[in-house]
C-alpha cells in the first residue's frame, strides 16, 4: 500500500487507535506489537517491537503473547476496521480444553484473528529458530479448536471482521463500507449493531425477563439504549429507568461487557456490547 | 446522659457475680457504642495474650447510641471478643428485637468473664441479675432455647440469644444468635460456649431518653421515607441473593475454593429463579423499614431464610447447583448456630483436598465438589464434632495446618477467617480490604467492593492508590456500625458524615461535627489493629492467599485477570501511607496521640 495501515484514517483517527479502543471494550490488557522504527499515536496500551524485522504474523503473535498478562489472548492485526465484538467473545469462549481457537473462512485459517494460550509461546519461538513462519505449522502441535465458516457466519453474516486492506482502493472500499454502516443504510449490519440488554436483580422481576436484544442506530449511545429499553419494556420506566427515559434512576447503574460501570448515558455503544443494568449497591 | 445509659454490666461466671460500673462519658464519645465500644472494652478486659477459649477472655454485647431511637434500621447490638478462629479481633452484629430489650435493660454494654461449672443460662431483669440453670438447654438448638426460656420464665416478652450445639462444642466459626439472626463471624459462639453459658435473656423497661426528641422524631421520618425509594429496592425486592446471577456474570463470584470466578448452574440458585420458583415470605428487623430478609421454601414446605453470603458459601463455593440442597444446608447451620461463610469455605477447603487425594477421611465420606448428600452429612458432624468435623471444626487455616502437605495452598483465608463471596482478583479494591482488615477476610467491616462495582476505578487493575478508598471505607463502616446504623441504609445519606454528626447531637445533646465522626473512624480501626498488634499481629498477617497470587482466572469477562505479589504489596503500601502507619503497617507515636490512644502497645514493635 505504501503507507502504514495502522495510521490510515477511520472516522477522523488512525485506525490503530479505533481497534485498540473497540477492544477496550473486552480487555483490560491491550498489548500492540509494531515494527522496529515504526511510528504509532500516544495510545493507552503495552508497546513492543518486534526483535527481528520481517518474520511475518508468527513473530508477531510470539512477541504479543510474550507481553500481555493474561493467559489468554485475542490476537488481531491492525488493518480490520470491523472487529465484531460478539464474534470475539465467541471465540474466547470455545478455548476452555484448547490452546489455540482459530476460525476457519473464506477458504484459510485466519490466524491474525483467533485467541491463543501463552503456553503456546514456546512452540512459537521454536518456529522462528527454524524459520517455520507460517501458523499453520502451530495449530498441528497444539490443541487447536478449528471455528467453521457457519459458526462465524451466525455471529458475522458478511464476514467484516476479516476484511483488511492491501490496496488502496481496499482503503476507499473500506471506508464506503464504514460510511455506509455509520448511516445505517446496511440492513445486514443493522443487525450487528444490535445490543443485548442484561437484566438483574429488581429490573428482572419486573420485566420478567433477563435478556433482550435491541435494534440501535449506529454511533448509538447509552441514553438511545436506556430509551429503545423503555420502548420494548415500559415497566421498567419509573423503578429502573428514570422519567426522561434516557437515565437510570438512582439505585441503578449500567456495566458494558462485563468490563466497565458506567455513569454518563452519553457513552458510545458499539456494536455487539452487552449491557448489563443491575442494581446499584452490591451489598450483603 | 442522653442517648446512653452511662453504666456497664460485667458478669464473672466463675465467681458467679455480678457487678454495675459506670461508663465514662469521655468513652462514648470516643467509641461511640456498637463495635467501637466493644472495642474499646475489649482492650481494656481481655489480659493481653488471652486464649480465646479461656474464662478471662470476655465476650461483650454492647448496644448504641441510635438503638431505640425509633430511627429505620438501628435495631442493632454488638458481640466483641477475641476471636478463636484468627486469634484478633471478633466483632459481630446482630439486630433485632433483642437489639432494643438490650437497651431496655439499662445497660450500654454487658461483658461476660469467667466459666461456670455447669451451663447455665443469664437472666438480666430490669436491672437484676440471675445466674440460672442451663442443663436443661443444654444441646438445644438457639430456636428451641428461646422457646424454652420464655417458658420457664412465662414471659412472652422476654428476648433471647443463645448459641446452638456449634457453640456448645467450640467450633471456632460458631454463631450466637436470636430471633432467626446470626452474630456470625468469627467464633464468637465458641466464646460462649467455654464459658458454658447457653443464653442470655433480656427484659427491661428502661426508657430511652434523647435531648431532641422532636429533632430525631424528624430525622427518622425522613429515613423511613428514603428508605422506601429505588435505593433500597434491590434489598427490599429481592434481597441480597441479587448479588448471585451479576456477581457470576461479572466473573466475581467464587467457585469449587475459588477455582473459578462464574459457576455453570448458577442460573438455577440465582435470586431472581428462587425469587420466581422458592419465595414464601418477606421479613424485617424490629424497626426497619427495608424489610430485607427472603424466607425461601424447601420442597418439605420448611421456611429458610437465604443471603447472598448463605448462597454462595454453601452452593456454588461448593459447587453444589440444586437450590434444595443449599436451602437444607442453611438450615443446619441455623439450626446448630454455625457461620455458612466459613462452614462453606472449610468445606470447600475439604473438597478440594479430597478431589486431590489429601484427606482419606473426606473421601470414605463421599466429600466432593457438588456432593450435596455428604456436604450436609459433614456440615452436622462439624457440629458435633464427630469424625472429620472434628478438624472441619476448627476452621480450614488450622484443618491445613494439621493435614499438612499442599493443602495450605487450598485455604482460602485471611487471619484465619474464610473469604466472604467476593472474588478478590477481579476486584482489586476488595482483595486489598480483605487483605488488611483486622477481622480478617471481611465484607462488613470494609465495604471496599463499593469502589469496585462503580465508575470510580478499573476492578481488573490494582494501584497504590486503593489505600485512600479501603482506609475511607473501614473508617465509613465503624461509624456505622458504632451508631448503630444498617449498611442497607447507607446510600440513603446525601453526605453521611454531616447528617450522622447532626443525628447524634440530637441524640445525645453533644455538639458533634463531621470531622469528630470522621476521627472516630479512624479511631475505632485504628485501635482494633492496635488490639491485634498486642495479640501478636505481624506484617505478613495482612496478605491474601497464595492461590489468588498465583493463579489467573479461568473463566467468565474476567478471564486470565490475576494479581501479583508485587500488585497487593504496592496497594498494601497504599494503605499504610493512606493511614499515616509505618511501611510495615505498624503505628506511629505520634498518630496514637492524635487519636488519644495508648501509646504503650509501641512495645510490640520491638517484638
Amino acid at each position: 500500500m505504501g503507507r502504514p495501515k495502522a495510521l490510515l484514517l477511520f472516522g477522523g483517527e488512525p485506525l490503530v487507535v479505533h481497534i485498540a479502543g473497540v477492544l477496550k471494550r473486552l480487555f483490560h490488557d491491550i498489548v500492540v506489537v509494531a515494527a522496529p522504527e515504526q511510528e504509532l499515536p500516544a495510545l493507552p496500551v503495552t508497546l513492543v517491537r518486534d526483535e527481528v524485522a520481517y518474520q511475518g504474523p508468527v513473530a508477531g503473535i510470539y512477541y504479543g503473547l510474550r507481553a500481555a498478562k493474561a493467559e489468554i489472548a485475542f490476537v488481531t492485526s491492525c488493518d480490520v476496521p470491523f472487529l465484531n465484538l460478539s464474534l470475539i467473545t465467541y471465540l474466547l469462549s470455545q478455548i476452555s480444553d484448547y490452546d489455540v481457537v482459530v476460525p476457519y473462512c473464506q477458504g484459510r485459517f485466519q490466524p491474525l484473528h483467533a485467541v491463543y494460550r501463552r503456553s503456546v509461546v514456546p512452540f512459537l519461538a521454536e518456529q522462528l529458530e527454524r524459520s517455520e513462519l507460517r501458523p499453520i505449522y502451530l495449530y498441528k502441535k497444539v490443541r487447536t479448536r478449528e471455528v467453521s465458516e457457519d459458526e462465524i457466519k451466525r455471529l458475522d453474516p458478511d464476514g467484516l471482521s476479516f476484511l483488511n486492506m492491501n490496496t488502496e482502493q481496499e482503503y476507499r472500499d473500506a471506508l464506503r463500507c464504514w460510511e455506509e454502516l455509520r448511516r445505517g443504510g446496511n440492513a445486514a449490519q443493522d443487525t450487528s449493531a444490535a445490543c443485548v440488554v442484561e437484566l438483574f436483580s429488581v429490573a428482572r422481576l419486573l420485566a420478567k425477563t433477563a435478556k433482550v436484544s435491541l435494534a440501535l442506530p449506529q454511533q448509538a449511545t447509552l441514553a438511545d439504549v436506556l430509551s429503545a429499553l423503555a420502548e420494548r419494556l415500559p415497566m421498567l420506566v419509573g423503578p429502573v429507568i428514570a422519567p426522561d427515559r434516557r437515565s437510570l434512576t438512582s439505585g441503578n447503574a449500567c456495566n458494558i461487557n462485563g468490563r466497565e460501570f458506567v455513569r454518563d448515558s452519553r457513552i458510545k455503544v458499539n456494536p455487539g456490547d452487552s449491557i448489563f443494568i443491575v442494581s446499584a449497591d452490591a451489598g450483603g | 446522659m442522653y442517648g446512653f445509659h452511662g453504666r456497664l454490666l460485667h458478669i464473672d461466671l466463675t465467681g458467679q457475680k455480678s457487678s454495675w460500673h459506670e461508663l465514662e462519658e469521655s468513652r462514648l464519645r470516643a467509641f461511640l457504642g456498637g463495635i467501637g465500644l466493644g472495642t474499646s472494652l475489649l482492650y481494656d478486659f481481655a489480659p493481653p495474650g488471652v486464649e480465646p477459649l479461656s474464662p478471662a477472655n470476655p465476650l461483650i454485647f454492647t448496644s448504641a447510641p441510635l438503638a431505640g431511637t425509633g430511627l429505620t434500621t438501628t435495631a442493632k447490638f454488638a458481640v466483641v471478643t477475641k476471636s478463636p478462629l484468627t486469634g484478633f479481633i471478633a466483632d459481630s452484629l446482630s439486630s433485632s428485637f433483642f437489639a432494643l430489650e438490650l437497651k431496655r435493660a439499662g445497660l450500654d454494654a454487658l461483658v461476660i468473664t469467667g466459666r461456670a461449672s455447669s451451663p447455665v443460662y443469664v437472666l438480666v431483669n430490669d436491672g437484676k441479675v440471675e445466674i440460672r440453670d442451663g442443663g436443661q438447654l443444654w444441646g438445644k438448638s438457639a430456636k428451641e432455647t428461646e422457646s424454652l426460656i420464655r417458658a420457664e420464665l412465662q414471659e412472652e416478652a422476654v428476648r433471647v440469644a443463645a448459641i446452638g450445639r456449634a457453640g456448645e462444642n467450640r467450633v471456632r466459626f460458631a454463631t450466637i444468635s436470636n430471633e432467626g439472626r446470626h452474630a456470625g463471624r468469627g467464633g464468637v459462639g465458641a466464646v460462649m460456649g467455654s464459658k458454658k453459658l447457653k443464653a442470655i435473656a433480656l427484659r427491661g423497661h428502661d426508657a430511652v431518653c434523647v435531648a431532641d426528641p422532636v429533632g430525631v422524631a424528624a430525622i427518622a421520618d425522613s429515613m423511613r421515607q428514603r428508605s422506601l425509594g429505588t435505593l433500597t429496592a434491590k434489598y427490599r425486592e429481592i434481597g441480597t441473593v441479587a448479588n448471585l446471577a451479576l456477581f457470576n456474570r461479572l466473573g466475581t463470584l467464587p467457585t469449587r475454593n475459588f477455582q473459578q470466578p462464574t459457576f455453570d448452574h448458577a442460573e438455577a440458585l440465582s435470586g431472581e429463579s428462587l425469587t420466581e420458583n422458592n419465595f414464601s415470605r418477606r421479613h424485617g428487623c424490629a424497626c426497619c423499614t427495608i424489610r430485607c430478609e427472603r424466607l425461601f421454601k424447601s420442597l418439605t414446605g420448611a421456611e429458610q431464610r437465604l443471603e447472598y453470603e448463605t448462597l454462595f458459601a454453601l452452593g456454588p463455593l461448593c459447587g453444589i447447583e440444586d437450590p434444595e440442597s443449599v436451602i437444607r444446608a442453611a438450615q443446619l447451620c441455623d439450626h446448630y448456630g454455625l457461620d455458612t461463610i466459613s462452614t462453606g469455605g472449610t468445606l470447600a477447603w475439604a473438597m478440594e483436598c479430597a478431589d486431590k487425594g489429601l484427606l482419606p477421611e473426606a473421601q470414605d465420606l463421599g466429600l466432593s465438589f457438588g456432593k450435596a448428600g455428604a456436604l450436609l452429612k459433614t456440615i452436622s458432624a462439624i457440629a458435633e464434632r464427630s469424625g472429620l468435623g472434628a478438624l472441619l471444626a476448627e476452621g480450614s487455616r488450622r484443618a491445613a495446618i494439621e493435614v499438612g502437605g499442599e493443602s495450605a495452598y487450598w485455604a482460602m483465608h485471611v487471619k484465619g477467617l474464610e473469604l466472604p463471596g467476593y472474588e478478590p482478583r477481579s476486584l482489586k479494591t476488595m482483595a486489598l480490604g480483605l487483605a488488611v482488615n483486622p477481622r480478617g477476610a471481611c465484607h462488613n467491616r470494609s465495604g471496599a467492593y463499593e469502589a469496585d462495582f462503580s465508575a470510580q476505578v478499573d476492578r481488573f487493575r490494582a494501584d497504590p492508590g486503593r489505600g485512600t478508598l479501603v482506609a475511607a471505607s473501614e473508617d465509613f463502616g465503624a461509624v456505622l456500625d458504632s451508631l448503630i446504623v444498617c449498611k442497607f441504609l447507607r446510600k440513603c445519606f446525601t453526605d453521611f458524615y454531616a447528617e450522622a454528626a447532626d443525628l447524634l447531637s440530637r441524640v445525645t445533646g453533644w455538639s458533634c461535627s463531621d470531622a469528630e465522626l470522621r476521627q472516630v473512624g479512624e479511631r475505632i480501626n485504628t485501635l482494633k489493629k492496635l488490639f491485634n498488634m498486642r495479640e501478636g499481629w505481624q506484617p505478613q498477617d495482612d496478605w491474601l492467599p497464595p492461590r489468588l497470587l498465583g493463579e489467573t482466572l479461568p473463566t467468565g469477562v474476567a478471564q486470565g485477570v490475576g494479581l501479583t505479589v508485587n500488585e497487593l504489596r504496592e496497594m498494601i503500601q497504599g494503605y499504610y501511607r493512606a493511614r499515616e502507619w509505618d511501611e510495615n503497617g505498624f503505628i506511629p507515636e505520634k498518630k496514637l496521640k492524635e487519636l488519644g490512644l495508648p501509646a504503650e502497645v509501641q512495645n510490640v514493635q520491638t517484638v
